[in-house]
């Protein structure tokens, strides 16, 4: 009896091994690390479409070249952005855990999010539809749907374990990170890759915008002046593994994923419900499931959109979580620097979370305004916030539809 | 946490009608339905298919009151009608019952085409300003789930899975998951899709649906010979799952029960496509059959029509059961038609004993295939009921339900 709990102990401890991102600061964790260190906000203009029709210009686009892809380039040319992103974030990821991707395929499995998949690509393929029918060619680009970036990492990676693609908007990142937590503990899969992707597409945009939802300057989280989101793109993965596996291999653990939760406010299809109850569940069952009191969280990365909602709900939500912690517990939200990756955004920042749980450091969002004392938060603002000995650390994610998601990470060797 | 989970409640918005007893009335009649799809707009190409099993003009007003469908696109009336229906066909009465946490999780493979359309052709007529907010909303793929937790007050985890073919397999699967580690103390598992002439068109092009064939008919021929594609379909199906305990405590008819899940990828399928992994995907089902140890019953196949995801469920069957002559199997697509949660719904109806005729033009035995979907009466009840769905693109899905 007392070494079945103890296997099942051992089963609940999963180790980050590996991660990867692309995102506005560039392609890789190095550029990201580098541009959250210093606060270098990539929110301007862009062009990866025209957005001079658009009521706001600005948006977080990743930067050219695409580096090369572990493909061949005529492979390559069928992917849609989405699925680039996502192939690089996870060779970027497997590269940085050291894992042999050929040693039991069958055991790896990719749990993935996104919200709009190819959607720029389907947007070509709807002009050239309307505008000439008979020659319009639907080969070029096959994966048009939000499960293409978990197809093509499976794909191109050659992984013959379970696939599983959330689309839940933009709690779907942490949701799908959630997913491949419990995959581990069950023991269905030895190693799971899990992240997402998402790119700028016309939809997205001009929905957002006439929701009157997107800044037309530069996002401001948690500041009183805030007035709406930056749309972003790219991708985030991690290589999780059983602990004890990790070890065993003599792989080196980044982090512990802890835990992780979600809920649904069903209160409305676009605004969180104001008092934070339902984002405020997410987090709950998230710490409950990593068996940590919320006195001992070190940080917390936010969903943070910068919509005055958004930010008001979440600070609620952190109010009723924490106590009158809250207004000293140190809060991002990384989306003031590379802008809101919707279904990829919790797997960005659980990146983020990551690098500041190794770096001791917390980003900051730019400018010099002060928080909103309206909040009654305490977000790092203008400087990075050293937090040398964090060791707990929660990103949380709240979406459309009502969908939150929080993950709870420790520092290895983090007491739980 | 642990619990044995089960379906109670099973509602459907489909071309056959509303409600299980429809499907299964079409599932016993083996007769598929088929409606032209509109063709005017010149999407589609010459010698293309021409019809799909849409819902049409269904009164959901029942289900679903008039003032509430306005704030809603198709696929979340679709779905929100299913899981009223669900909870109805559970035996809940929700205004008299304490609120029970519930988790949502519902598969769709194209999301809100109809919403995505609206919005993109009022981008490109009228200027990006002149999107509309509504149409934005439901084009979202979680609009139906976030619609179904909206209408039913479901404040536990709400999933969205799109796994193309895989995902409503995956998605009861997740919803079994929250309920079976306490999370939930009910979910709602389903799912939907609707069919639109430019997505029709699309697929046409593509060349994944049945043609027309000299006669006319365009007929899906699942695992038989001569198929060419399979029928698109839409709609919208919804189980309500419990705890079994929970289930019998309130005497509730189980439909079945779920007893394990699992997945696995052939990556050397192309996106969009079908490849030629039955060696691994034959292994990954061994290894789920062979560490659950049951005897299979029924196998309710996935196969559409399509000409090589079908060979690959020929494959992967024949050399997971390794020779040994395969339980009877069933092709519910060949009658609902592929995509709209008819298949996920027939899965359920086979575990609770009904009947699934071979479906209309199956006749013929593929020689690369070498069996046919079963016809005629069953030899025994089913015990156990495995559920098989191979995606395009490569993901795979097995659910395996059971009689408690």
């Amino acid at each position: 009896m007392a070494a079945k709990r103890f296997r099942a102990v051992e089963h609940r401890v999963v180790a980050v091994t590996g991660y990867g991102v692309v995102s506005a600061l560039g392609w890789g964790v190095r550029p990201f690390a580098d541009g959250l260190t210093a606060s270098r906000a990539v929110i301007g203009p862009f062009d990866r479409f025209d957005p001079s029709r658009q009521r706001t210009r600005i948006a977080a686009q990743v930067p050219g070249p695409t580096p090369r892809l572990p493909l061949s380039a005529s492979a390559a040319r069928r992917l849609s952005w989405a699925d680039r992103f996502a192939l690089a974030a996870a060779a970027e990821a497997v590269r940085h855990a050291d894992l042999d991707l050929r040693h039991a395929p069958h055991a790896i499995g990719v749990f993935f999010a996104s919200s709009t998949g190819g959607m720029l690509e389907a947007e070509s393929l709807y002009d050239q539809l309307r505008d000439d029918p008979r020659h319009a060619r639907v080969s070029p680009i096959v994966s048009q749907t939000p499960a293409g970036p978990a197809e093509a990492v499976a794909r191109h990676l050659g992984l013959m374990g379970p696939v599983e693609t959330i689309s839940s908007a933009c709690a779907s990142g942490a949701m799908a990170i959630g997913c491949a937590l419990e995959a581990l503990r069950e023991g269905s899969v030895d190693v799971a890759i899990a992240g997402g992707a998402d790119s700028l597409c016309r939809v997205t945009y001009a929905g957002f915008n006439a929701l009157r939802a997107v800044d037309p300057e530069p996002c401001r989280p948690f500041r009183a002046s805030r007035a709406g989101l930056s749309l972003g793109e790219g991708a985030g993965v991690l290589v999780l593994e059983r602990a004890a596996r990790a070890e065993a291999r003599g792989a080196r653990p980044h982090a512990l994923l802890l835990g992780a939760g979600s809920s649904c406010d069903a209160y409305h299809m676009t605004t969180p419900e104001p008092e934070g109850e339902g984002a405020a569940r997410a987090l709950v069952a998230a710490l409950q499931d990593a068996g940590v009191d919320a006195a001992a969280v070190d940080f917390l990365n936010a969903h943070g959109t910068g919509t005055p909602h958004n930010d008001e709900a979440e600070a609620r939500a952190i109010h009723r979580v924490f106590g009158a912690r809250a207004a000293r517990l140190p809060v991002t939200s990384t989306k003031a620097i590379v802008g809101h990756l919707l279904g990829s955004a919790g797997a960005v920042e659980a990146v983020a979370t990551l690098l500041s749980l190794a770096s001791g450091w917390l980003p900051a969002m730019p400018g010099s305004e002060a928080a909103d004392p309206g909040l009654g938060l305490d977000p790092v603002i203008g400087e990075p916030r050293r937090l040398a000995d964090a060791r707990i650390a929660v990103s949380a994610n709240l979406g459309f539809g009502g969908a939150n998601a929080a993950l709870v990470f420790g520092r290895p060797g983090a007491t739980r | 946490m642990s619990r044995a989970v089960v379906v109670t409640g099973l509602g459907v918005v489909s071309a056959h009608g509303l409600g299980r007893e429809a499907l299964a009335a079409a599932l016993a009649a083996g007769s598929p339905i088929a409606t032209d799809v509109d063709r005017s707009a010149g999407f589609h190409p010459a010698g293309a298919a021409r019809t799909a099993a849409l819902v049409g003009a269904l009164d959901l007003t029942a289900w679903l009151p008039a003032a509430a469908a306005r704030r809603m696109g198709r696929p979340s009336r679709f779905a929100v009608a299913a899981a009223r229906m669900a909870i109805v066909d559970a035996g809940i009465d929700l205004a008299a019952s304490p609120p029970a946490l519930t988790a949502v999780a519902m598969a769709t493979t194209f999301g809100a085409a109809s919403s995505t359309e609206a919005l993109l052709r009022e981008m490109r007529e009228a200027g990006p300003e002149a999107a509309s907010p509504f149409q934005f909303t439901e084009c979202v793929a979680n609009a139906p789930a976030a619609q179904v937790a909206l209408s039913l007050g479901a404040r536990g985890a709400n999933f969205t899975l799109m796994q193309g073919e895989a995902g409503p397999l995956l998605a009861v699967a997740r919803a079994a998951r929250e309920v079976s580690a306490g999370r939930a103390e009910r979910a709602l598992a389903g799912a939907v899709d609707e069919v639109t002439p430019l997505l029709h068109a699309i697929l046409a092009r593509f060349g994944a649906l049945a043609r027309p064939d000299r006669s006319g008919a365009e007929r899906s021929r699942p695992l038989a010979a001569g198929r060419d594609g399979y029928t698109l379909g839409e709609g919208a199906s919804v189980l309500v799952l419990e705890p079994e305990v929970v289930a019998r405590a309130r005497g509730a008819r189980i439909l079945a029960r779920v007893r394990g899940s699992a997945g696995a990828n052939d990556p050397s399928a192309p996106a969009g496509g079908w490849g030629s992994g039955s060696v691994g995907l034959a292994a990954a089902l061994r290894r789920f059959l062979t560490a659950d140890g049951t005897r299979i019953d029924r196998i309710v196949s996935g196969a559409s029509g399509a000409r090589r995801g079908d060979l690959l469920e020929g494959s992967v069957l024949r050399r997971a059961f390794e020779g040994a002559p395969l339980p009877p199997v069933h092709t519910p697509k060949g009658i609902l038609a592929e995509h709209g949660g008819g298949f996920l719904a027939a899965a359920v109806l086979a575990a609770a004993g009904y009947p699934i005729a071979r479906p209309l033009g199956c006749d013929e035995v593929d020689p690369e295939i070498g069996f046919l979907a079963h016809a005629g009466q069953l030899p025994h009840p089913p015990g156990r009921t495995l559920v098989t769905a191979l995606a395009s693109g490569g993901p795979a899905a097995w659910l395996l339900l059971e009689q408690p």
